[in-house]
């Protein structure tokens, strides 16, 4: 309390004093690029760079991975290098099939990654596309939002397992499942926020000269309201990563060979007590890319959403 | 022939020393993985329902720990007809249920014949043989009369499937039997059943009639005994590390290098288990319909690697289809089992047409060597991952389709895979070849669509044998023909290992269906 007491004085006095300076030297700096603010902020910038390695790992799996992720060898559950037993010709060490954890993990976070983008591109998509017809139309806006209500509570784990038990396992059920699951989440902050841009009055000039419903909800609506969407949806790809490596840790992702992180996880679990190792690595890794997507999306909501920077 | 029973050496000196037993605490905790659905003889065919079953009830006859000697039990002697067609059972009189009514040879006659009545769907009922009749003749003889000889009769009749239950309790519960309730003969009798939890079972006190595979023939000589179930392999480890369970037959192999070097538990062994894993083929597939391709996948698979690494060396590399321990094993076998030889694996693939293309991959007439395996998700799909590299290298891309328990029984009984993965166990070379090779067995558990009008005869020439010669003759020739057409990938032959607390005195493990601790007359505290 006392510490406090003199900071704020000193700020609020600052503001309130001398009006026009001291505004200008603070909005400034807030005016700058937006890459740059978000780049500024210390923990942005390190999950940034995190999540950057990661992709970049994923992408070039191929070249980086040491062994053939799914060929086994007779070195089961090697310690990584770094503990006793441990072997440097598998640095993080290998499962109980004998297979290189590194390669797997590089393999493992490919999937991963692509179920999270195609899952939230899926669910981003169409929850927008339907929050925002929504908002547009107060017509369909209750069938729309009543629809989205009964999706709500269908919760993402038993969707997927209705789709595997229908399409079979793999990774195209669990895409879907978890689009799905977002929709409505997505649906419903679409519509919060383009509802707020329909009681703009630039709606009712384009209105007033003349533009056709298409024109007005493509250059109008979309337009204005798509980066706050956008960062919802940033803010959303750590959470359908985490339900995805949950999913396919119950089984029901990923066939193998294939590694995903959460199947490597599942893998693990028999020798949690033996070879601690096997399941804790991926869980680290899917700890690492959670948690950087998400105070990347906090960030970025922080330098992009107008409605904070007040 | 007649056979007498064994005399009970020390029967009298046991049961005194079993009954001047301190009353201690007394409650065991055996740590089992999985429930059984219920707890009905007939109708259950899970060895988690067999072990407790044992327990609460009895067989007209027992089984001894070799998995050879049978031992009386409610019947105290029996006569076989020489034409092998009419057995004679003298039942005791002595025995009771364990709600204190006394057991009679109607209740015998009764029990067996539900096993056989097609309304009771029982899934094992051929393990009966052809029955003609089975009836009571006066309080203490049953007459089990056959259409055909049936040389395994008396094994089978060891199985928990025959115990002999009370018809009242039955009639009473109705489907309910095996689940709120349970009133047989056995060493402990039914306290409670928590699903997919526990199953509490109380000591009989009245219990003396125990089969002479045990020095001690009854009273049990713990008070209670609660199956505990522990999903989680390493926690089964863990729990009887740390004294919550007393016993566990389901340690993971993993567990039991850490259990052995524990001061506080030992781990006893039995090579006579009689339980065998393997992956089948789906014959009529055609990926797997050329017996070369077959056995280059079993030339491809290095079973031994995988017991010494999956297994932890805890396991015998399979390469026959029944353990050589088992009855009517026949050794000349031996040399034309297919062991690993990768290099005669891919010589068998190249003699079949099917060549290695660019990618490394086996191609025929356009098609791409992928057979699809089904499987259970825990170790077997580690042991398929297993299979899946091993084949890879020979340019065969094995597809893993996982899934739970509850959905693999159903889908391995459809035509939807090239392979699948089963392990079973069993008590002869008969009745493992009886079981899975019987074309009247399609689709399950002949899974492979094996239909072999010779195999049917001979199998049938087999289990209506008179005589040990020529029942071993006969399965044989099924032996080395179902060998010749590999129509299995056996995989290892899991011996029964029980890790226990040294609170317990030392013992034998049995091996009858999976069962290790069988009756349960064995197991006392020492302190």
């Amino acid at each position: 309390m006392t510490v406090t007491t003199t900071n704020i004085p000193s700020t609020t006095k600052a503001s309130n004093g001398i009006k026009g300076d001291v505004s200008q030297e603070i909005t400034a700096p807030v005016r700058a690029h937006w890459m740059r603010r978000l780049l500024r902020d210390r923990a942005a910038f390190l999950a940034l760079l995190t999540l950057t390695i990661v992709i970049l790992g994923a992408i070039f799996a191929p070249m980086l991975a040491t062994h053939d992720p799914a060929s086994n060898s007779r070195s089961v559950m090697t310690p990584p290098a770094w503990m006793a037993m441990g072997k440097a010709e598998h640095w993080l060490g290998t499962d109980g099939q004998g297979r290189d954890i590194y390669s797997r993990l590089l393999y493992g976070a490919r999937l991963t990654l692509l179920i999270g983008f195609l899952a939230v591109g899926l669910g981003g998509f169409f929850g927008s596309l339907l929050g925002l017809l929504s908002a547009f139309n107060e017509k369909i806006d209750p069938w729309i939002m009543r629809t989205m209500d009964v999706l709500l509570s269908f919760p993402a784990i038993l969707l997927a397992l209705a789709l595997v038990a229908v399409m079979g396992q793999g990774i195209v059920p669990i895409v879907i499942a978890l689009g799905i699951s977002s929709i409505p989440d997505c649906a419903r902050v679409a519509r919060g926020i383009a509802i707020g841009v329909m009681k703009q009055e630039f709606i009712e000039a384009g209105r007033a000269v003349g533009l056709s419903n298409l024109q007005l909800f493509n250059r109008y609506l979309v337009r204005n309201a798509i980066s706050s969407i956008m960062i919802f949806i940033s803010l959303r790809f750590g959470q359908t990563i985490l339900i995805g490596a949950t999913l396919s840790f119950l089984g029901l992702g990923a066939r193998p060979p294939a590694s995903e992180l959460g199947m490597m996880a599942s893998q693990g679990r028999d020798f949690l007590l033996f070879a601690p190792h096997i399941a804790v690595i991926p869980s680290i890794l899917i700890f690492i890319i959670v948690l950087s997507a998400n105070v990347a999306g906090d960030a970025l909501r922080d330098v992009l959403d107008p409605r904070l920077q007040a | 022939m007649t056979l007498t029973p064994l005399k009970r050496t020390g029967f009298g000196v046991a049961a005194a020393f079993a009954l001047a037993l301190p009353a201690a605490a007394q409650e065991l905790t055996i740590i089992r993985a999985q429930d059984s659905n219920h707890y009905d003889p007939p109708r259950t065919t899970a060895q988690s329902g067999a072990e407790i079953i044992f327990m609460m009830s009895d067989t007209i006859v027992g089984l001894a720990e070799d998995m050879k000697t049978i031992e009386p039990l409610l019947a105290s002697s029996w006569d076989v007809s020489d034409d092998a067609l009419t057995y004679t059972f003298k039942i005791r009189d002595d025995v009771s249920f364990c709600d204190g009514k006394a057991m009679t040879a109607e209740d015998v006659a009764w029990s067996l014949n539900r096993w056989q009545d097609p309304e009771t769907k029982s899934p094992v009922r051929w393990r009966m043989g052809d029955v003609k009749s089975i009836t009571a003749l006066d309080a203490t003889t049953v007459v089990y009369e056959l259409n055909a000889p049936h040389s395994e009769l008396l094994y089978q009749l060891a199985q928990s499937f025959g115990s002999i239950i009370d018809k009242d309790t039955f009639e009473a519960l109705g489907k309910d039997f095996g689940v709120t309730g349970f009133n047989g003969t056995g060493p402990f009798c039914w306290e409670s059943w928590t699903p997919r939890d526990k199953v509490v079972l109380t000591r009989h006190e009245a219990y003396n009639w125990g089969p002479a595979n045990y020095e001690n023939a009854g009273p049990a000589q713990v008070e209670k005994v609660t199956w505990q179930i522990v999903p989680e392999a390493a926690t089964r480890t863990v729990a009887l590390l740390t004294g919550q369970g007393d016993i566990s037959p389901y340690v993971p192999f993993i567990g039991y290098s850490t259990l052995r070097a524990s001061p506080n538990i030992k781990v006893i062994k039995s090579e006579n288990a009689f339980w065998t894993n393997y992956m089948g083929f789906k014959i009529t597939k055609d990926l797997v319909g050329d017996v070369k391709v077959r056995q280059a996948i079993n030339l491809a698979v290095n079973q031994e690697a995988m017991a010494e690494d999956l297994f932890f060396g805890e396991v015998e590399p399979a390469y026959s289809y029944v353990s050589s321990g088992a009855l009517d094993y026949d050794t000349s076998l031996d040399d034309s089992l297919l062991k690993y030889d990768p290099e005669r694996a891919a010589a068998l693939l190249d003699e079949a047409g099917w060549i290695l293309n660019s990618d490394g991959k086996r191609e025929k007439d356009g098609k791409v060597m992928e057979p699809l395996t089904i499987t259970f998700t825990g170790e077997w799909q580690q042991t398929s991952e297993a299979v899946q590299a091993d084949l890879l290298k020979v340019g065969i891309e094995l597809q893993i389709e996982p899934m739970d328990s509850t959905v693999y029984w159903g889908k391995s009984a459809t035509d939807e895979f090239e392979m699948y993965v089963m392990g079973y166990p069993y008590i002869s070379a008969g009745d493992a070849l009886n079981l899975y090779f019987r074309s009247a067995n399609i689709p399950t558990p002949n899974r492979m669509n094996w239909s072999d009008p010779e195999t049917d005869e001979l199998l049938v020439t087999g289990s209506q044998a008179t005589n040990e010669t020529d029942r071993a003759a006969a399965y044989a020739k099924v032996m080395q023909k179902v060998h010749d057409s590999a129509v299995w990938l056996p995989i290892y032959h899991r011996p029964m290992q029980i890790g226990y607390s040294t609170k317990l005195a030392p013992f034998v493990a049995h091996n009858i269906y999976g069962a290790g601790l069988y009756k349960g007359l064995q197991l006392a505290f020492t302190e």
